[in-house]
């Protein structure tokens, strides 16, 4: 049976990564105009620049909606359902798909602050970014 | 902008099956004898052909020759569920700039066993959602929903009644493989898949087909005595595509239905065949249609009847959530449901004197937005 899904790490992403392994939370600010963006991309999807930087962030949000997961698309996952699956909007304006995880995460509500956290993976060099209450 | 001389003058279907080794091609292609069964065309006055799939990694023009098809044009029909209103208006543009005049366009799904469906998804959904576990459109949706009952107030009791007036929409409705009445109940304490997403907000997926057949008006007029004219169409793909901080609220359909209703009124429409994979998709788009105010979807379902006998009727023949989910044949189902409706060959499920309808297509959930695809059609009968 195939394993938990894993991030296909690229050219367009591997900074974001890296940062995630080392415990530090990384965005896409473009040069040009300024704009943070997340999910990484080529370009700025305000102004089209490609000049792009990448810039360690706060890894503070709030929960901008959540769903408790009990029949992930990836069966994989079945051992840890249910799965807090959330969008948290970061303190610096983008928003982020991601996992509410903590043993107080059945507390969970929209609005609710949140500190990012790094999760292990079934891969060593790859860890998640992930939420928990603050 | 307003059509002037499209027509869609004829559909077929095919049975709808949960469990079915028949290949794609031979629903299209009995999707398409019914077509040319109920036009009396014949294949060599088709000249234009799409369809509109995931199921199936092959390419328009290989699908055509394997149809036997000699054609002036085809496409591939890209937008997922919005895919088949895109390309009726696709044949429009093309019929309307004299190309062709003829089009039949396909849609299905089958569990085909020699063709892979696991397609690649794209990096963004790979890298950024499916890592969480997340359970696909379901949770996708629950999301959305979150949001839409947290910020207005709207109820599970709302957003239920569209499932449960649906059910009842598709007991007359042979096509359907959900035809077995619901109550408010059975869908409050159906299980819960992606909180607050339950069982019965979910299409069930199964293998059908389903063909229209656009035509230029002089050639609807040989074809058929009952030729339904194209009124209007607009569709917006990619809404807020570069807001980081979007109202996950509100969807593409808001751009769509002002161009729809820049040039007539709402209270023109006499039935509404909206694009349902989910009770709430169905909601946000009435909202986004201006029948009510971004959030006053669920009062507005408390105020009216949503059956094919009530003042409001909304997916005559039960819909996706009632019917199934023929892979993208499920936008298609919503314009042959609006052509029986508008040809009064709707049967026990006719809707009073319906001349005119409005057909969605929606598809795709854009990362940590709404709908990525949102298009429209007006269909009319004159006489
Ligand atoms: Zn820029």
């Amino acid at each position: 049976m195939a394993g938990k899904s894993l991030p296909a790490v690229n050219e367009i992403d591997r900074e974001f990564w890296e940062g995630a392994a080392k415990g530090e939370l990384r965005l896409q600010r473009c040069r040009a105009c300024g704009k943070m963006q997340f999910f990484p991309r080529i370009a700025c999807t305000d102004c089209l620049s490609g000049d792009l930087e990448w810039v360690p962030v706060s890894g503070k949000g709030k929960v901008h909606t959540f769903s408790l997961c009990r029949v992930p698309r990836n069966r994989a996952f079945m051992d840890e359902v249910p799965i807090y699956v959330a969008e948290v909007e970061l303190d610096e304006g983008v928003r982020m798909v991601t996992r509410i995880v903590g043993d107080d995460r059945d507390q969970v509500t929209l609005g609710a602050p949140v500190t990012v956290t790094f999760m292990e993976t079934e891969d060593p060099d790859i860890k998640l970014p992930v939420f928990e209450l603050a | 902008m307003l059509r002037k001389k499209v027509c869609l003058v004829g559909y077929g279907s095919t049975e709808y099956s949960r469990k079915s080794d028949r290949p794609l091609l031979s629903y299209y292609a009995e999707a398409m004898q019914n077509a040319m069964a109920q036009t009396g065309l014949t294949k060599k006055e088709i000249n234009g052909f799409s369809m509109v799939t995931q199921a199936s990694p092959d390419y328009s023009p290989y699908v055509a020759e394997q149809l036997g098809l000699e054609l002036d044009w085809v496409l591939n029909g890209d937008c997922g569920g919005a895919g088949a209103v895109c390309a009726i208006r696709r044949a429009a543009d093309a019929i309307e700039a004299g190309y062709l005049d003829v089009a039949f366009i396909v849609a299905g799904n089958a569990f085909d066993k020699n063709v892979s469906h696991q397609r690649v998804l794209e990096y963004q959904r790979a890298n950024y959602v499916d890592v969480y576990g997340y359970g696909g459109p379901n949770t996708l949706f629950a999301l959305v929903q979150r949001r839409h009952m947290e910020e207005y107030g709207t109820t599970l009791e709302q957003i239920g009644k569209i499932a449960v007036s649906q059910r009842f929409n598709a007991g007359p409705n042979p096509q359907a493989l959900l035809r077995t009445p619901m109550t408010i109940e059975d869908y409050l304490n159906s299980r819960l898949i992606s909180d607050p997403i339950r069982l019965f907000d979910c299409v069930m997926p199964c293998s059908g087909g389903e063909c229209v057949v656009v035509a230029s008006e002089e050639r609807a007029k040989q074809i058929t005595d009952k030729p339904i004219y194209l009124v209007t169409d607009a569709e917006k793909i990619g809404f807020q595509a570069s807001n980081m901080l979007p109202d996950k609220t509100v969807t593409g359909m808001s751009v769509v239905g002002e161009h729809l209703f820049s040039e007539m009124s709402r209270d023109n429409i006499d039935l509404l065949a909206i694009y349902d994979d989910y009770p709430i998709a169905v909601m946000m788009q009435l909202e986004d249609l201006g029948y009510c105010a971004k959030g006053q979807g669920g009062p507005f379902v408390d105020d009216h009847d949503l059956t094919f006998a009530g003042d409001f009727p909304v997916n005559t023949g039960g819909g996706e959530i009632s019917v199934g989910q023929a892979g993208l044949a499920g936008g298609m189902l919503h314009v042959v449901e609006a052509l029986r409706q508008l040809r009064g060959e709707a049967g026990e499920r006719q809707v009073n004197a319906a001349q005119t309808a409005l057909v969605t297509g929606i598809g795709w959930l854009s990362y940590a937005r709404n709908l990525n695809t949102t298009a429209a059609l007006i269909l009319e009968r004159r006489s």
